[in-house]
């Protein structure tokens, strides 16, 4: 019974089965194998299935959504980025593209397998459901500017290769274009309702803490980039190297500034 | 000359340019700020005017980038408003987008909030003791009372939280009361009145008296003497020094170490004697002489929190244009895939 509870058990089943869906995908690109594919798209549902009951393993034992830090955050990034894959591969067939999302989810994963997070009872300021939606639409908005980097780098890609096995330039730049809104959507949220938890928290709606800064950033450079899709000069490569850059700015958000720098931020 | 003013004003290309300049300002002046915290580090802890005049001007060369910013806000502010007015005239043909120009207006509201409350608000602590009322800072009228007071403590017996009963008066009106805790200011007008920190200080004395027994005086305590006068104690001092003329003054400190009561004697409300009762001494000789004998058997203290008041003039527009930026979102990515179906592509510039 122990063993079934044990949230670990579930996520290393999760990596070996994106793991192995990373080695089809490349099989898949390889040998242009139809078979292959569809393996690759099977594991990733079900590494993904595996993932779920894992976080709602974690959610039932710790009593709330549990992203209060490094680990759980990395474990629920992972997690956000998988489903906003499957989302596209089962909307739009991305097809080998998943293999460079994949890996990208692996790395992250990768992170919260080196060590296991206990839970503890949540501090008074974070026991609120604003925090919850706060992080959860914050990472929800990570995730999809996290799959406009992988989409940016196979337009990059593909631009060059011409590849069959990879959806066409025009469709990669429309998932793109989507993939940014959907992550500027989903940011704007995480944005008012962090305003109003710390309003409601702190008496102030706006902090002047690095963190608050690089938010700010953040959302400022994807306002920007949902105006820039409309301008010709910067449609095709100058977005796509414009979602790199962006993604390079969300990395520095959420992992330069509590790994480099010092923040007041609740979550560093 | 006008309509082509306008067009430069609503041109998508002008917001990318200062949305782009701002984004490189504040990463600029961002990483500035860990190498001056002490510089930077109390900016959350006043309204932006204030910081910029008590600590900003100090250093202008390390923090011109905040006023930069601030200007290429306002500037994007003016771009977006134009463009929200432009789409107000054009409603008709691009009703489609209202979902993006309710998150445009939205996002003016708030700048505008967050301009009137960074230079006309403030940000002040208020200590108040249980059962105390005082006068909220920068308020005429208005007047806090602390009803109760208790910490939340984890299962170690360390304090998580505060847990404040506010009652806030307009005059002898009470207006709002609330159980105030983390998550939880009491809010009236503009007003957000938070938890900090709390504490105990030193409140009165203990006394044995011989005929009364016990007693307890504190500050403004009236004790009837024998002889038909009373004892009225005026102020309580944890910490007192004697100078060389060997008057008695309070000092600096908290902590009860060489505690004294100031006292007065009156005899038909005349004051006939006022002088300190160091407790460490004897009594002074008119107490004596009063008839009246105290031995201190031990301190009185009272809690007492202290609570942030911050008063923000613009977050009710603010939080308006949070609605509005909520609901534009929500209206935004419910049309996205319609108007996509659509071909609904606004024009390429």
């Amino acid at each position: 019974m122990s063993l079934l509870l044990d949230t670990h058990l579930y996520l290393c089943l999760a990596f070996g089965l994106y793991l192995f869906a990373c080695v089809f995908y490349l099989r898949a690109w390889r040998r242009q194998s139809d078979s292959a594919l569809r393996a690759a798209q099977w594991l990733v549902g079900f590494g993904f299935a595996i993932h779920t009951i894992s976080l709602a393993l974690r959610c039932w034992k710790a009593g709330y959504l549990p992203v209060t830090n490094l680990f759980s955050t990395l474990f629920f990034f992972s997690w956000a980025l998988a489903a906003t894959y499957l989302y596209y591969e089962i909307r739009y067939r991305l097809h080998a593209s998943g293999l460079f999302v994949m890996f990208l989810n692996l790395l992250l994963l990768a992170g919260t397998l080196m060590s296991r997070d206990p839970l503890r009872p949540l501090i008074p300021a974070l026991d609120t459901p604003l925090f919850t939606w706060h992080v959860a639409f914050s990472f929800l908005g990570y995730a999809q500017f996290a799959m406009a980097f992988s989409l940016a780098v196979l337009y990059l890609a593909q631009r060059r290769l011409g590849s069959e096995r990879l959806p066409t330039p025009t469709d990669l730049r429309k998932l793109n274009e989507e993939s940014i809104f959907l992550g500027f959507v989903f940011f704007s949220l995480c944005m008012l309702i962090g305003s109003l938890w710390a309003y409601r928290a702190w008496g102030y709606y706006f902090s002047w803490n690095i963190k608050g800064i690089w938010s700010f950033v953040v959302w400022l450079f994807y306002a920007g980039m949902c105006h820039a899709k409309f301008v010709k000069r910067w449609q095709g490569s100058g977005y796509a190297i414009l979602s790199i850059a962006g993604f390079g700015i969300v990395l520095f958000t959420y992992l330069g500034i509590g790994l480099l720098l010092s923040s007041n931020h609740p979550l560093g | 000359m006008f309509n082509s003013l306008w067009s430069w004003l609503c041109s998508l290309k002008v917001a990318i340019v200062l949305a782009s300049l701002a984004t490189s300002t504040l990463i600029a002046g961002s990483l500035i700020m860990p190498g001056h915290m002490d510089l930077f580090g109390s900016m959350d802890q006043m309204p932006l005017h204030q910081w910029w005049s008590s600590v900003g001007r100090q250093a202008p060369h390390l923090t011109r980038w905040i006023w930069a910013t601030g200007l290429l806000l306002a500037l994007l502010g003016l771009n977006t408003l134009c463009c929200f007015i432009d789409w107000l005239q054009r409603i008709r043909s691009r009703w489609r987008k209202t979902g993006e120009y309710l998150l445009h207006i939205g996002f003016v509201l708030v700048l505008c909030g967050y301009f009137w409350g960074s230079s006309s608000g403030y940000r002040e602590k208020m200590r108040l003791a249980v059962g105390e009322t005082a006068g909220v800072v920068g308020r005429s009228g208005v007047f806090l009372r602390l009803d109760d007071f208790n910490t939340l403590d984890d299962a170690n017996g360390r304090p998580i939280d505060m847990l404040n009963s506010l009652t806030l008066l307009v005059g002898d009106q009470a207006v709002r009361q609330k159980a105030v805790h983390t998550n939880h200011p009491l809010t009236y007008g503009g007003l957000a009145i938070l938890p900090l920190s709390f504490g105990s200080d030193l409140a009165g004395f203990r006394f044995f008296t011989g005929e009364d027994g016990e007693i307890e005086l504190t500050e403004r305590s009236v004790l009837p003497l024998p002889n038909g006068g009373s004892l009225r104690v005026l102020q309580v001092a944890p910490m007192v020094i004697r100078d060389r003329s060997g008057a008695v003054r309070p000092s600096f400190g908290t902590r009860p170490a060489n505690p004294a009561l100031e006292l007065e004697i009156l005899y038909e409300n005349a004051s006939v004697w006022r002088g300190w009762y160091v407790l460490q001494e004897s009594p002074p000789f008119p107490l004596i002489q009063a008839g009246i004998r105290l031995w201190p058997t031990g301190p009185i203290y009272r809690n007492y929190s202290l609570l942030a008041v911050h008063y923000d003039p613009g977050a009710p527009l603010a939080a308006a244009g949070g609605v509005m930026m909520l609901t534009g979102v929500l209206i935004a990515v419910c049309s996205y895939y319609g108007k996509r179906r659509l071909g609904d592509r606004p024009e390429i510039t």
